[in-house]
């Protein structure tokens, strides 16, 4: 559906994308995870036909993205950063402009508006000034409109940005709906939203893709499993007994408490357990820190020298 | 609907649910009114709209600008370019949809101007010359169209309505000035250059009933080479 080869974009002096290559399949959602100016937008942007590669090349259903530009484009529905609308037209009004746009029949663009505002439920503000409407649902008009000639293709630049708790949830559901039978593109610098969303992350940092796989597959292997252990205690020497090769980061905490991070020795809980009841020492936490996408988005940032 | 008229048509519309183009129209008509009063209704004048045409050359040097300073500004700085040329629509399509909402625009404001030469036609005995009212209406929107194209231009090149407001007013102003004044400084064959630029010496043309080709090819051709400029800069937006 998506085929992006050895990209490259610059702005000037600034290299904005360094050689980005993925493909994406339908029917299922991919997100593209990365810290602010990492070259998400400008990577979609040029997916969308808004801006061409400097090198490299981008086809969008078999149709390049610069001779056959506006092919490509038919094929995309796309939330750009922000959803920018205009504020001026009604909602029905702005969807069959955005409709018209697409070249659809009358009788089409009615029924495609219709269903169009139940999926992103809408009803209750549809003939209201786009300009009168929150953060939330005016995010849900742009989401509308990039639906509304169902595309095989939906890009979403930041979706849910500058929205509550309730509707960034009902944004994942519904973007992990719209997946059925299309390509779903999601750019987030958010990770919990990337991960709960996604069947697929590309991390891209400094321009460059560095990791790319599912949320799973992609922090084992390369986040080494570290215990977390919040003891009382004066010196730290019962825990490095245990655990002697291993690499401990301690910090201290209020009321003599003091917390160390083991990281290298694997699942080492039963004997630090052990250990502090031989030693007589007071704990209050032990666990096996997850592996999450963060630790891992935050390594890779870190050996970019990004900032997440 | 082909593409150019839809895009002109939510723009038109947006013209008037915006209060810029009431502004404008309010401002637009006041001032012509005035001039017609004491151009064309004072005591001893002569029936005819020769001075309002003259003037309108002028009044519409503040109206241009001002219908097209938020065309394309407006939608680079609230990022709805994106949204635009992300759809599967050409370029030009585009600045022709809003080029022809800016010019229909003007045409609306024109219409309540035909009231000036109802009330010469019931007011005066003998009834006026048609055929001037007919060449200076004529005038009046080709001038128009050579000034909206001008403004289109300008609100390509910017995002702030304020900075293509000011481009379109001084680059029109500096068109008249050179083509009259600066002529008249400058050794010839240079002089004779500047003066058939003249918009004022045209439309003056025009308001005696004069309809020379000449003149209507020039406003004509000028505004489609200030399209295609437009076009170019909207292009280049996709290569920066």
């Amino acid at each position: 559906m998506i085929s992006v080869r050895e990209v490259h974009k610059s702005f000037g002096r600034v290299r904005a994308v360094r050689g980005v290559s993925f493909d994406l399949e339908p029917g299922r959602v991919a997100g593209l995870l990365g810290p602010n100016g990492a070259g998400k937008s400008t990577t979609i942007r040029m997916i969308t036909g808004f801006l061409p590669p400097d090198r490299g090349g981008i086809e969008v259903c078999g149709h390049d993205t610069i001779s056959g530009s506006i092919e490509a484009r038919r094929q995309i529905g796309y939330l750009p950063e922000s959803a920018p609308l205009y504020t001026e037209m009604s909602v029905q009004g702005y969807l069959d402009h955005r409709a018209c746009l697409w070249r659809m029949a009358r009788a089409d663009r009615r029924r495609a508006i219709d269903r169009c505002i139940d999926r992103c439920e809408l009803r209750t503000v549809r003939r209201r000034r786009v300009g009168h409407l929150s953060k939330g649902f005016r995010q849900r008009v742009g989401l509308a409109a990039a639906m509304l000639h169902d595309p095989k293709v939906l890009i979403l630049d930041e979706p849910s940005n500058g929205l509550d708790p309730t509707q960034i949830v009902h944004t994942r559901r519904l973007v992990r709906d719209l997946a059925e039978g299309r390509t779903v593109l999601v750019s987030s610098h958010i990770l919990a939203e990337v991960e709960r969303t996604c069947d697929r992350v590309i991390v891209i940092a400094g321009g460059e893709v560095r990791a790319d796989g599912p949320p799973g597959d992609l922090s084992r292997g390369r986040v080494k499993p570290a215990c977390v252990v919040e003891f009382k205690a004066a010196s730290p020497a019962w825990l490095e007994r245990v655990v002697p090769e291993a690499t401990v980061t301690l910090s201290s905490l209020p009321d003599a408490w003091t917390r160390a991070r083991v990281e290298g020795a694997g699942d080492i809980r039963e004997p630090v357990a052990a250990a502090a009841v031989g030693a007589g020492v007071a704990l209050r936490e032990l666990h096996l820190e997850t592996t999450s996408l963060e630790r891992l988005f935050i390594d890779l940032i870190e050996d970019t020298g990004g900032k997440p | 609907m082909p593409l150019p008229l839809t895009i002109a048509a939510r723009e038109y519309a947006a013209l008037f649910r915006l209060p810029v183009g009431w502004i404008v129209i309010a401002l637009y008509l006041f001032l012509s009114g005035v001039v017609f009063l004491v151009g064309s209704l004072a005591p001893g004048s002569a029936a005819t709209l020769r001075t309002f045409f003259g003037v309108s050359t002028f009044l519409l040097l503040p109206v241009c600008p001002a219908i097209t300073m938020r065309l394309l500004a407006d939608e680079l700085r609230s990022g709805t370019m994106e949204s635009l040329m992300t759809a599967p629509v050409p370029d030009l399509a585009i600045v022709l949809g809003k080029y022809v909402a800016a010019v229909a625009f003007l045409g609306t404001m024109l219409v309540p101007t035909l009231a000036f030469p109802a009330i010469l036609f019931y007011a005066s005995d003998p009834a006026p010359d048609v055929g001037p009212i007919a060449a200076g209406y004529l005038s009046l929107i080709l001038t128009g169209c050579l000034y909206l194209a001008l403004g289109t231009l300008a609100s390509a090149l910017t995002s702030s309505q304020t900075l293509a407001f000011l481009g379109t007013f001084m680059t029109i102003l500096a068109i008249l000035l050179v083509s009259s004044v600066a002529a008249d400084q400058v050794p010839e064959p240079w002089g004779d250059a500047l003066r058939s630029l003249s918009i004022s010496a045209r439309v003056t043309d025009f308001a005696r009933g004069v309809i020379d080709s000449a003149h209507v090819v020039f406003f004509l051709s000028a505004s489609a080479f200030v399209l295609m400029l437009t076009h170019v800069a909207v292009e280049s937006r996709r290569w920066r």
